[in-house]
């Protein structure tokens, strides 16, 4: 008797467990996964995408850039450079903060300042330090100009991430409150955030590009890639970020999930010293390495078709980006002649170092390299680590050969260059992420030359030629692929989404289908 | 007995002496924590790259260290370091900005619910199996649940979470994957998953892949306790008496197992909740490991101190609790 009772409770009671996995509710709330949690609400606090997609829900730039990479206006309505160091920015009327307050040139003013102090705030101190005034235009509070203290032929190109925070709000807290509770103008509203768990918007009805579509967006960071899976094939989430190459057939076999792909705009290559005396300062050896290297294998073996071979560092939107540029191909008899004709018949050893918890597959492109370059003679000692090991040794420009990936936050190869491959001069501000000291002085000059024209067009025509005499006469890197940006989507909520070059998942361009 | 009716009883004294010293032991050991973590962040990644920005300048970057107080030999740092901890303060997190130990304590209800629910799991079944299996150890039942805790005690926990969720989620889609689902405000940032369906339903999965190693270890230690138990004389005696089943394993063998079993399981709490850090990262469970592993990744130096400092702590005063109250419950135990 006591025993029928206990079964019919045990059964009830996965009757109820079960169910309640089925009932669901209205569609008025998007759920994404994403595969980092935001590490503070402080739109200044950190300069990781993963925080700056979720920033730019709930704060507005200057300018935003729409779902192709173009500069469009956001909190300014246009913008013009007058002169080296002067731009000038009409202002949108009639904006105000989640909090009504609103929005006007001092709150520019105060959060373009903000980026300047060093601790605990801002991750843009480079931005910030180079800005030295900013004011308004003949008294007019709609039309202000934002000074320089150097040509930042770029500047314009990064305010999409640099967000306008409210003065007085912002002034009046601590900075332990303003990393908790986010005060935008953007298109949704902070409602809730418990830190590990999720992070609940609700939209802004009152936003001045309009409401947007989908009243509550949840996001929920799930750092293990197959539990983000399951979570979307179980349908508990409604899109997901990154999909790793290995599940890939998972989600595909599964009739409830679509996967939508696109380039990513982070170029994988790898660096390579040239000082004297170093094998790599002949641009021979460069070549030969370049043309031993079977990036088709590396593709279709490493990254399972997932990635598209690269011939330069930046992508299709970056000021800089040229498509005539070619990749060398895949020749390894012509990288042994290559090699022995700058006296290395018999090659030569190298140290190969790289992160292994940084970029897909990142370790197994480095073995993979490894074992094609012992085919043509080179013999490389593979020195893999963690990336928090790794990124302090580019710091320290002492490697000789290193995978790292790239690409520039702010849409622009020159400045990508000076931090990359100019040579190293903390002074003046180069080379500070030129791990193998690379240094070239034509190239030098080339971007130096670059950096004080005015005129766009012609800039991007400058960066263009640096580019081609980078990649194709001096072999300054080994570029090897994009790499590939993955979404899933649990098609019973029928989202309507398209992947951004920058991978940020940006609510208000979302939707649901009918 | 112990003592006069003036004086407190001796053993009582012995008690309160044993208590004292292992406080001081415990000080020492937080001290030698502490300074072991401060060793190891030497080697760690440096925080200041990340918090300057991507596109700082060096100059910049020793602006950020300078301030955070970085460029000061390790010795300097770690004396601030504790004289700033013994007032309570453990500074802020490097990336969030937060005082750190808010962040630990906001995050420990989850870490602490997980532990329970399956610490519990593991010994009602763990006792429940092992008691089991050893009334006929070589049953075909008792030799599949020793397998089954073999399985237990080597399977690698991902990999038990993992199969949970593509068994449970994906193809049966009964529990969900990830999450603490919802819960409810107990007081101030405390939050409570154990008293909503949907709680306890997020609650199942992580607490059988946490448990499960600690079920096994428990079943084997019930069996091995029980088989010597039931070939005792006074357990025979009982069986001769002619007294039922069940009061004879129940009261006079199985009671006499527990001591050790209850012991052992004392000693696993804090395990549970200071290193769930696998199972938490796998069911993206909202507790501390997960706040470490987040920590380490972003080299978050304060936060992973507190943490560490945290546990530590939690396993000392767990420890000192269970051999106290082993003491009340068997009075043959000395504190010398």
């Amino acid at each position: 008797m006591k025993g029928r009772v206990a079964w019919i409770l045990i059964g009830l009671f996965v009757a109820i467990l079960g169910s309640a996995s089925i009932l669901g509710m209205a569609k008025d709330t998007l759920v994404v996964a994403v595969m980092a949690p935001p590490r503070t609400m402080n739109p200044h606090g950190s300069d990781a995408d993963c925080n700056l997609q979720i920033m730019a829900n709930i704060f507005d730039g200057l300018l935003q850039r729409d779902a192709d990479g173009n500069l469009l206006p956001a909190l300014a309505t246009s913008w013009e450079r007058v002169d080296a160091l002067t731009w000038r920015f009409h202002l949108r009327q009639g904006v105000k903060f989640h909090n009504g307050n609103d929005f006007t040139w001092e709150d520019v003013k105060f959060s373009l300042e903000r980026l300047k102090e060093p601790y605990p705030v801002s991750e843009f101190l480079a931005f910030g330090g180079a800005i030295a005034e900013v004011r308004p235009v003949d008294g007019d509070p709609w039309t202000i100009d934002i000074v320089t203290t150097k040509p930042v032929p770029w500047f314009v190109q990064n305010l999409h991430q640099i967000f306008i925070m409210d003065k007085e709000s912002t002034e009046t807290r601590s900075i332990g409150e303003i990393g908790e509770y986010p005060i935008g103008t953007g298109p949704y509203k902070f409602v809730e955030w418990v830190k590990g768990s999720y992070l609940k918007l609700e939209a802004n009805e009152d936003y001045w590009g309009g409401p947007p579509p989908i009243k509550y967006v949840v996001f929920k960071p799930i750092t293990e890639s197959s539990t983000r899976v399951a979570a979307l094939i179980s349908g508990e989430v409604d899109l997901i970020q990154d999909v790793p190459v290995e599940l890939f057939d998972m989600v595909k076999s599964s009739p409830n999930a679509e996967i939508i792909t696109r380039p990513s705009r982070r170029s994988i290559w790898l660096g390579l010293r040239n000082s004297p005396g170093f094998p790599g300062s002949d641009v021979r050896v460069r070549k030969a390495i370049y043309m031993a290297i079977n990036e088709d294998e590396i593709i279709e073996k490493v990254m399972m078709g997932h990635a598209f071979p690269c011939s330069q560092i930046p992508d299709p939107p970056t000021v800089g980006y040229d498509a005539s540029i070619e990749r060398l191909p895949y020749d390894p008899e012509e990288a042994k002649r290559l090699l022995a004709e700058a006296g290395y018949p018999d090659g030569f050893t190298i140290k190969l170092t790289g992160p292994n918890d940084r970029y897909v597959q990142d370790e197994q492109i480095a073995q993979a390299v490894a074992t094609q370059l012992a085919k043509v003679g080179i013999r490389v000692e593979l020195d893999i680590k963690p990336k928090a090991i790794f990124f302090p040794e580019i710091d320290q420009h002492g490697l000789d050969f290193y995978l790292i990936g790239w690409f520039d936050g702010s849409y622009d190869f020159g400045r990508s260059f000076t931090k990359l491959l100019h040579t190293v001069d903390p002074e003046r501000g180069y080379g500070g992420l030129n791990g193998a000291s690379y240094s070239d002085p034509v190239l030098d000059k080339l971007l130096e030359a670059s950096s004080s024209i005015v005129d766009p067009t012609l800039r991007a025509d400058a960066l263009r030629l640096l580019n081609r005499v980078a990649m194709q006469e001096k072999i300054a890197v080994i570029p090897l692929h994009y790499q590939e940006d993955t979404y899933a989507l649990y098609k019973p909520s029928n989202v309507q989404f398209q992947p951004r070059p920058d991978g940020w998942i940006v609510c208000k361009d979302i939707s649901f289908g009918e | 007995m112990c003592g006069g009716a003036l004086k407190a009883p001796p053993c009582l004294i012995s008690m309160i002496s044993y208590i004292i010293r292992r406080i001081g032991q415990s000080v020492v050991v937080l001290f030698v924590v502490s300074f072991l973590c401060f060793g190891i962040f030497q080697f760690l990644g440096d925080p200041v790259l990340t918090l300057a920005g991507r596109y700082a300048t060096q100059e910049q970057q020793e602006l950020v260290r300078r301030t955070l107080g970085l460029d000061k030999p390790f010795y300097v740092q770690y004396a601030i370091f504790i004289r700033n901890a013994l007032r309570g303060n453990f500074g802020l997190s490097y990336t969030s900005q937060v005082p750190v130990m808010r962040m630990i304590l906001e995050r420990f209800p989850a870490s602490l619910e997980l532990a329970l629910v399956a610490m519990f799991i593991a010994l009602t079944l763990g006792i429940t199996l092992g008691v089991v299996s050893s009334l006929r150890p070589r049953s075909p039942l008792s030799r599949a649940i020793m397998a089954g805790s073999l399985l237990g005690i080597s399977l690698p926990t991902f990999l038990v979470g993992i199969l949970l969720i593509l068994i449970f989620s994906v193809w049966l889609r009964v529990l969900p994957p990830f999450g603490r689902g919802e819960v409810m405000r107990i007081v101030g940032r405390w939050r409570s998953g154990l008293l909503t369906l949907d709680g306890l339903r997020h609650l199942i999965l992580p607490a059988i892949t946490l448990g499960l190693y600690q079920l096994a270890v428990l079943l084997r230690l019930t069996r091995g306790g029980m088989l010597e138990a039931l070939a005792e004389d006074y357990t025979r005696t009982a069986w001769a008496k002619g007294l039922p089943q069940r009061a004879v394993i129940f009261k006079h063998a199985l009671r006499n197992v527990l001591i050790p079993v209850v012991t052992m399981a004392g000693l696993q709490m804090g395990e549970l909740i200071g290193f769930s850090i696998v199972t938490e990262s796998i069911f993206q469970w909202p507790g501390m490991g997960n706040l470490l592993l987040t920590a380490i990744y972003e080299s978050d130096h304060p936060v992973i101190v507190a943490y560490v400092m945290f546990v530590a702590g939690l396993i000392l005063f767990i420890n000192l609790a269970v051999d106290i109250l082993y003491g009340i419950l068997n009075p043959k135990i000395r504190y010398d």
